[in-house]
């Protein structure tokens, strides 16, 4: 290893140390001249990043917490999983599993799948744009489904949870169930379907309608229409697919999948 | 916005400020009279979406500098492609007026893994490190087939070198870094008093402002002007805690008098190079960003008229 690798690996070991139990040893074993004062102004400013990195992906989850419980929550991820990428949105995916792991967090454990539902949602925020081609679904009159495929929004996405997650994301974002009501399907762990997608700028939700899940997910596996909707029994496609297009779940229909 | 009366025109020296979130829509709306917005490249790597349509909204009106903060152009792990890839996707779509990042390492290797610390840390002023720095710039110039700017930083540590290892003077490393890669400079004042200020607190007997302004001049001094590209105006703050006292550059108040001193003296030295205001953190309402960019045309437009006169 270089002189200067070692003396950048020295620095970044200090910085992501944590405790902070054997800081002062490493400053005197690696060389770095520097003032304890200096150092905290580094971490100080890595965990305030932290913390509105979080914020801003999990706005619920860090509703859910309250301030304390985040700013701590914060600084225990930054050290157990570092940033690899210089662009902080990339930050953070590792929520969901760090909090399942959690022993201080097991009665809690619908929170890891709230940071689940709430990653996909900031990530569907930067998905590449598409636009919707409403002339395209004149294909389905005249072409089988066999032959068919769904052109889906940016960022679409399912998921299965065990937890009224669709509830409590729309309690603490939308006002809708009330706090109340949310409160009361995960007493009585009601499982939700979700779907995720963006209408325009705006990431979406809901509750996944019957064999919708199945759908969206035959479609994302890039199957087509037809083969979709074989795995979705339970989908009434006369209900849905004029509410996923007015929505701008589905943006158009192709044949070229 | 127009400009008003007692406004300089716009011709007699670019000014500009950094356009973050907090006025993404204010200025779409009042189009101020500013001569270019900068952003910071990593908020807009997404593939699409709100941030990304704003900054091509405003690309519209006015020409656009994209400021990295996350390139980590001095790491000896070396650059990250999917970075640079990001870069070079929004240079190719923005085509911004320049593209500047910080001669700072972030991203190294950490018990087996490859992190980055999200922050602007320093390098030694060694020929190692300048090698790797050179490097990384003409790797970046090469990708993006176009000249890139490197800023100095404020630096809350030093590095303790051994007596036999060669080090620069900041000033010296980064003329070095412009002459052999054909980067330009991009000087921000207020990091330098940052800097200056640091190296006095503490010691007896010394006037830190006096002492601080000596420092920053020479500074300034030192750097041939035809190296600088732009600078930067911020603002800075003092913390005092039971570890102790310390200067830090966190862009959250308006310029101080003793930076806006070293400006002039930058401008008489460097000429009427293109300023950016910066203001990260407590961020004001945009008239106030305004204002202190007003500040900075008018000096640049007095000292543009002390040169032709």
């Amino acid at each position: 290893m270089s002189g200067l690798a070692a003396q950048q690996q020295a620095l970044l070991q200090l910085l992501f140390e944590w405790p902070q139990k054997n800081a002062t040893d490493l400053i005197a074993i690696n060389a770095v001249n520097t003032w304890a004062r200096g150092l905290k102004v580094y971490k100080s400013n890595a965990h305030m990043l932290a913390e509105r990195a979080l914020m801003a992906a999990y706005p619920v989850v860090s509703q859910l917490l309250g301030p304390e419980s985040l700013a701590d929550l914060a600084r225990a991820l930054w050290h157990a999983y570092p940033p690899e990428r210089g662009d902080l949105a990339c930050w953070g995916d590792s929520l969901a599993d760090f909090l399942q792991a959690s022993a201080q967090l097991q009665d809690e454990p619908y929170l890891s799948d709230v940071a689940r539902a709430e990653w996909a949602l900031h990530r569907c925020a930067t998905e590449p744009d598409r636009v919707a081609d409403p002339a395209s679904l004149a294909l389905l009159t005249t072409h089988g489904p066999d032959t068919l495929g769904l052109v889906l929004a940016p960022g679409c996405a399912v998921f299965s949870s065990a937890w009224p997650v669709v509830s409590i994301l729309g309690a603490h974002l939308q006002g809708t169930p009330s706090l109340s009501e949310a409160g009361q399907a995960l007493r009585a762990a009601i499982a939700q379907d979700m779907v995720i997608w963006r209408c325009g700028w705006r990431p979406e939700f809901r509750q996944a309608l019957p064999g919708e899940v199945a759908v969206l997910t035959a479609l994302l596996e890039g199957r087509s229409l037809g083969q979709a909707l074989d795995t979705a029994v339970a989908l009434d496609f006369s209900q849905w697919f004029p509410l996923a297009v007015q929505t701008q779940l589905v943006l158009g229909v192709t044949h070229e999948f | 916005m127009p400009p008003t009366s007692s406004d300089p025109p716009l011709s007699s020296g670019q000014v500009g400020i950094g356009w973050r979130h907090l006025h993404y829509a204010a200025v779409l709306e009042q189009r101020p009279a500013l001569d270019f917005l900068e952003v910071h490249s990593e908020n807009f790597f997404a593939s699409g979406g709100a941030a990304l349509s704003v900054l091509e909204q405003g690309r519209a009106d006015y020409p656009i500098s994209l400021h990295g903060v996350g390139l980590s152009l001095g790491s000896a792990a070396g650059l990250d492609p999917w970075h640079l890839n990001q870069l070079a996707r929004l240079v190719e779509r923005i085509d911004p007026v320049r593209v500047s990042d910080h001669a700072c390492f972030a991203r190294g290797v950490l018990q087996g893994r490859m992190v980055h610390a999200s922050d602007l840390l320093p390098i030694p002023f060694t020929p190692e490190a300048l090698g790797v720095l050179c490097a990384h710039v003409d790797q970046v110039q090469t990708r993006l087939r176009r000249p890139m700017m490197v800023e100095n930083l404020s630096a809350y540590v030093t590095w303790s070198l051994p007596a036999d290892e060669a080090t620069w003077a900041e000033t010296e490393f980064l003329m070095r870094l412009s002459q052999r890669t054909g980067c330009q400079l991009l000087v921000d004042v207020n990091n330098i008093y940052v800097n200056a200020l640091n190296a006095v607190r503490g010691l007896p007997d010394v006037d830190a402002t006096a002492d601080a302004l000596a420092a920053c001049r020479q500074w300034l001094d030192a750097i041939a002007p035809e190296c600088v590209g732009e600078i930067h105006l911020a603002g800075h703050c003092h913390v005092h805690d039971a570890l102790g006292d310390i200067v830090i550059d966190d862009h959250g108040s308006r310029v101080c008098d003793a930076v806006w001193h070293l400006y002039r003296h930058a401008l008489d030295r460097f000429g009427a190079v293109p300023t950016l205001v910066e203001w990260d953190t407590d961020i004001p309402a945009l008239d106030i960003l305004l204002d202190e960019a007003g500040q900075a045309r008018r000096i640049l437009a007095d000292c543009s008229a002390q040169v032709s006169a």
